[in-house]
């Protein structure tokens, strides 16, 4: 079991005060997969990759990475262990190269072998030309591909990437997006991610943990998940008594799933949107319910967050 | 030791130009300016070169002190912009990370003194140079930058607010240097600042290095000098220890 699970976490918890910043998460990642944790601000994403990556120690619970306990044979799981950092953090009075060559030498790497690594990273980021210039000279795009080349210095079988797109134009998320699907694909690498863009959940991870207050508020691969929720949502905001509304909408073979907020929004899961829509707002008139506004959508992961804790996933 | 290389290594790699310059400038300013006039206001009895020799003990201290703020707002800097997150997760030993910041501080320190020395020479300060008392004085100062570098790294642990960092700072700078004989002789002072001063490392190092390279008979033994300055060094590492652990 031990030789093809790269990330195991068995009921995790780690509490600061009164808040429970991890309560009870437990999950697997298989070798050369890539597991997302999806979830709002303040979920408890970067404080469990925390935990995985030795940087806290947790109150209770267990976890290994690559067999090895991260509290007991710590400095095994970082040598075996790569990480961006949500916020950027490289020495802007380095050069890009000697921020990898420092990298290289925590790790106990031997000056050529650093020499070699450094300038294929670089390469692969498409740093090389800047390679010699100061990091407070970079561009946030810039010094989030020099941290990915970072991460990868000291061949890590497990990449943990703490939101690797916060804050980037679009280009250079498209960058990053392709730089990790190369790292899945071509280096087998196991990938564990933190986001809160749904899109990118969805269209990078195998394996999605959707994580909300300190817990995992349902997993499975993106798909499976989406399908789950029917072929279409149809969303429906408006007033009046959603209870009653959605005891009838329930009972409507067409309906594959319905989650309500504790406001009055309704996702309803069906099979042709377009088809019921019309079926839908006869329902609500006649059960007094007004309709405000109402939309069609194909589900997303954003839908399984809304399904799973009856909210929108918020910023 | 490999961790505490490393580390040592990057810092004086980021040393800019302002930084070197600066640091080279600075102790030849408090030969050339301040001691020629503290020596004009201060120094009766005594000769020029005299006093001159009897400030740069105390200047070396104020050096030393300026090291450690200097490596302790390193610090700061480096865990307010997240830096030390890449030292947490690397297999490296904690203790390495503080040795490396400090013996990077205690090195410009150094670096300094020499600079110190040689302006002093220059402008007519008299002392030995022989290699013993050179390794002696060099000892001394390094021991006491360690302390005050455990010090300011104890408190850049403690706060990630620059502000409340350099007050702390010039809370504890100004009395070490002030409340000891570095300015002024042990006997000159009132009594309870005599007090004061004979509990302040400071007067010890700058005791040590006036009997060192001077040959000045001082206030206190020479071998308490050295326990003193080494027993101040060893426990603000310790203190800096705990303080670094818990700042994770």
């Amino acid at each position: 079991m031990t030789e093809t699970v790269a990330i195991k976490a068995d009921n995790l918890k780690k509490y600061f005060d009164d808040v429970k910043a991890v309560d009870g998460i437990s999950l697997q990642a298989a070798r050369g997969s890539v597991v997302a944790l999806l979830g709002p601000n303040g979920a408890g994403k970067t404080t469990t990759i925390n935990l995985l990556t030795t940087q806290l120690k947790p109150d209770s619970g267990t976890a290994e990475i690559m067999g090895y306990d991260v509290v007991k044979m710590a400095n095994q799981v970082r040598c075996r262990v790569g990480i961006t950092f949500q916020e950027t953090s490289v020495d802007p009075a380095l050069t890009g190269m000697q921020v990898l060559a420092f990298s290289g030498e925590l790790y106990g790497m031997k000056r050529r072998d650093i020499k070699r690594k450094a300038a294929d990273l670089l390469d692969m980021v498409e740093l090389s030309e800047a390679a010699r210039r100061k990091t407070a000279t970079y561009s946030g795009g810039m010094k989030r591909r020099l941290e990915l080349a970072r991460s990868l210095m000291n061949t890590p079988e497990v990449l943990v990437l703490d939101e690797p797109t916060l804050g980037l134009d679009p280009q250079t998320r498209a960058k990053v997006w392709e730089y990790i699907t190369h790292l899945k694909n071509e280096q087998g690498l196991t990938l564990l991610l933190t986001t809160h863009y749904m899109d990118e959940a969805e269209h990078l991870s195998d394996t999605v943990h959707i994580i909300d207050h300190g817990k995992i508020v349902c997993e499975g691969k993106p798909e499976d998940l989406i399908r789950g929720l029917g072929d279409e949502t149809v969303k429906v905001t408006g007033a009046g008594d959603a209870e009653v509304f959605s005891a009838r909408l329930e009972k409507q073979e067409y309906v594959q799933s319905l989650s309500r907020s504790d406001g009055e929004s309704i996702h309803i899961g069906v099979d042709a949107g377009q088809k019921r829509l019309p079926q839908i707002v006869a329902l609500a008139i006649e059960t007094g319910f007004s309709v405000h506004e109402v939309g069609i959508e194909r589900p997303s992961l954003g839908d399984v967050f809304f399904s799973a804790t009856g909210r929108e996933i918020r910023d | 030791m490999r961790t505490a290389w490393i580390i040592w290594k990057k810092y004086m790699k980021k040393m800019g130009a302002e930084e070197i310059i600066g640091m080279l400038i600075q102790p030849v300013l408090w030969v050339l300016i301040f001691s020629k006039g503290m020596a004009s206001m201060m120094g009766a009895g005594m000769s020029g070169g005299e006093y001159l020799s009897f400030m740069l003990p105390g200047i070396m201290a104020l050096t030393a002190l300026g090291g450690a703020i200097g490596g302790g707002f390193t610090w700061l800097n480096e865990r307010s912009t997240g830096l030390v997150r890449e030292y947490w997760v690397a297999p490296v030993p904690r203790l390495g990370i503080l040795l490396g910041n400090s013996v990077a501080s205690v090195s410009k320190s150094m670096l300094q003194t020499l600079v110190i020395v040689a302006v002093g020479l220059t402008a007519g300060a008299a002392f030995s140079t022989s290699l013993v008392n050179v390794l002696g004085t060099i000892a001394l100062v390094a021991a006491f930058g360690f302390g005050f570098g455990g010090i300011a790294l104890s408190i850049a642990s403690g706060t990630v607010n620059e502000g409340g960092y350099h007050s702390m700072i010039m809370l504890l700078n100004l009395p070490l240097l002030f409340l000891s004989n570095a300015l002024y002789a042990l006997s000159s002072l009132p009594g309870w600042m005599r007090v004061a001063a004979k509990i302040n490392p400071t007067s010890y190092l700058v005791d040590g290095v006036r009997q060192l390279m001077m040959g000045r008979t001082g206030d206190f033994p020479l071998w308490l000098c050295f326990a003193v300055v080494a027993g101040f060094g060893m426990l603000f590492m310790i203190v800096a220890v705990v303080a670094f652990k818990k700042s994770q």
